[in-house]
């Protein structure tokens, strides 16, 4: 494992400082490295007991793949808890076409719960469309059983939707490709940029810091294997992340789901824009979207680019009050976002602005840090001043090397004194 | 030892939007504008060259924030309820700024206050932000009695 590149860290001295502190907030409620390896080893496990010998899904599940969030790479906090994690995956199952959809999900259910004192009995529950293993540190798997349609159109499948309280001639199965959606958003989603370069040095920073700490063991991978993460994506993450936190106390309404978010900014050309740029444009795509539809008195309405019949949009908004809602969280959030990057807030404005608007704990501990290294910056003389008086670090060594522009290092002391001024 | 005319001429070089709103035979006061991090700052600094008869300890340039107003914090984990001041009685958020060490001799009338107390008064301004944020001081220093190892 090889230190990224730090020559590009001053990506975040050079852009404002909302958009390194956004940054450093979307680290914090992301998947972290060790997460991210944990969730790889589940899911192997998970696949693993499926098709174990002795279980009713043995030589049928012909595909294993993540869907959503992890294939995106945009995974953060789950709602309900701040130490949690969801992961989506889809088994592709090889069974009769004709299978009724309750039975499909009880067989998969079967499958994973297993005989008693098997490895995940009774952590397992039976949802209206998966299947979710429950795990003691917060982190769940959602293993959605699927059936491929089309041998000719790789992944484009059913899936089944099956309310156990509810008749099965409510029942229902859904076409979906999420397969290709993900593989298309990730197309659309380039990581060769400035910032997806100084993001992944955060999350190495990050990583460091939680292995100083004993209780987490985290195996740097993911975003920093790959090169750093798309500020699209990371936009995305905070998009999610405040819609999570709008909704933490509307504990009875359903969420505007994720991908209906992921689609609309997957239309949206943004390569090489900074963080902020991509907030901006993607909170706008989506508040446009639901206003159009507002104004023609209809619900939204988004479906998967690579496959027609994939509603995004088939269980939010059940109505146009829910519609209405986002809409309003949506607005609320750009008069935010513009006010955090108006350049015009202390460190203490902006640390209340962006507690509203992504919980306080990532908010608070991405200021403390700053601070802090703002703070140790100061103290050992490692910095310039531009000429409003602003504040930027130089490399140690620059700093050493005796030069007019930068001001000494100096100690700051206090007490009281008697003075005398003329006027 | 630095002349007024000298500190007049470099501040006016380096720092042009600071006015010069006193100007008298030994000594001078300008305000203007400084951003630490994002934020603006209006502030004032005042200097007169050295009498003698007078302490040492107090002779040097007096920096003070004009708008906005200091905000003290009575609760803050450190430093309450103002951070590395001079504390001014009759209004604390009047207080002078404790800039570097004279014990250490870290400033001296030989050094110009464009190079030194403006920006000194910059990193002021950024740790005085942090540790309104987080109610920690993280720029080090130390206070009248400390002994001169102990550095926050």
């Amino acid at each position: 494992m090889t230190n990224p590149n730090r020559s590009m860290r001053p990506y975040f001295e050079r852009v404002p400082l909302a958009e390194r502190m956004l940054a450093m907030i979307a680290v914090k409620v992301e998947l972290p490295p060790g997460q991210h390896a944990l969730a790889v080893d589940r899911y192997e496990a998970v696949r693993k007991h499926i098709e174990r010998p002795d279980s009713p899904l043995h030589d049928k599940v012909t595909c294993f793949y993540p869907q959503g969030s992890m294939a995106i790479r945009a995974t953060i906090r789950a709602r309900r808890r701040e130490e949690g994690y969801d992961i989506d995956i889809v088994a592709e199952l090889e069974v009769p076409r004709g299978m009724a959809p309750a039975d499909v999900l009880d067989l998969l259910y079967d499958a994973i719960n297993g005989p008693k004192g098997s490895r995940y009995h009774g952590m397992v529950e039976r949802q209206t469309r998966c299947v979710t293993v429950y795990y003691a540190d917060g982190m769940h798997l959602d293993v959605t059983p699927s059936v491929l349609l089309d041998e000719d159109d790789p992944r484009r499948s059913e899936i089944f939707h099956a309310k156990p309280e509810e008749p099965s001639s409510k029942h229902a199965r859904k076409e979906m490709n999420s397969f290709a959606f993900c593989e298309a958003f990730n197309d659309n989603a380039p990581i060769d940029t400035d910032f997806a370069k100084a993001y992944r040095q955060l999350v190495w920073d990050r990583a460091l810091l939680a292995k100083a700490d004993a209780e987490v063991h985290p195996v740097p991978e993911h975003s920093l294997e790959e090169g750093g993460k798309s500020a699209k994506v990371v936009a995305l993450q905070l998009l999610k992340r405040n819609r999570n936190i709008s909704y933490q106390p509307r504990r009875r309404l359903r969420m505007p789901p994720s991908v209906m978010l992921s689609c609309l900014a997957s239309e949206l050309d943004l390569e090489g824009r900074s963080l902020i740029d991509c907030l901006d444009a993607v909170s706008a795509n989506i508040l446009a979207a639901l206003e159009t539809a507002e104004r023609d008195n209809r619900l939204i309405d988004i479906r998967n680019p690579e496959c027609e019949a994939d509603c995004f949009t088939d269980r939010w908004p059940e109505n146009r009050q829910a519609q209405q809602l986002y809409i309003s969280d949506l607005r609320e959030f750009r008069k935010k976002l513009a006010r955090l990057t108006s350049g015009t807030l202390d460190l203490e404005q902006m640390k209340d602005l962006l507690q509203e608007m992504f919980g306080e704990q990532p908010a608070a501990e991405a200021i403390n840090e700053y601070a802090k290294e703002l703070g140790r910056t100061i103290r050992d003389g490692q910095r310039d001043h531009e000429r409003s008086g602003r504040i930027k670090p130089v490399p140690a060594a620059a700093a050493a090397i005796s030069s007019p522009s930068i001001a000494r290092p100096h100690t700051f002391y206090g007490g009281r004194l008697d003075v005398h001024e003329d006027n | 030892m630095k002349t007024i005319e000298q500190q007049v001429q470099l501040m006016a070089l380096l720092w042009p939007d600071f006015r010069t709103t006193h100007r008298g035979e030994a000594s001078v006061r300008w305000c203007g504008e400084l951003a630490a991090l994002e934020r603006i700052y209006l502030i004032s600094i005042y200097y007169a060259l050295p009498v003698l008869g007078v302490s040492e300890a107090i002779q040097f340039p007096y920096v003070r924030v004009l708008q906005p107003r200091l905000i003290p914090n009575p609760k803050a984990a450190e430093e309450a309820p103002l951070p590395h001041v001079y504390f001014d009685d009759d209004d604390v958020t009047h207080s002078i700024l404790c800039l570097f060490d004279p014990a250490e001799k870290e400033w001296t009338h030989d050094d110009f206050i464009a190079l030194t107390t403006v920006k000194w008064a910059a990193d002021w301004l950024a740790c005085y932000e942090g540790w309104r944020a987080t109610g920690r001081w993280h720029g080090g220093g130390r206070h009248q009695g400390q002994s001169l190892q102990v550095a926050g």
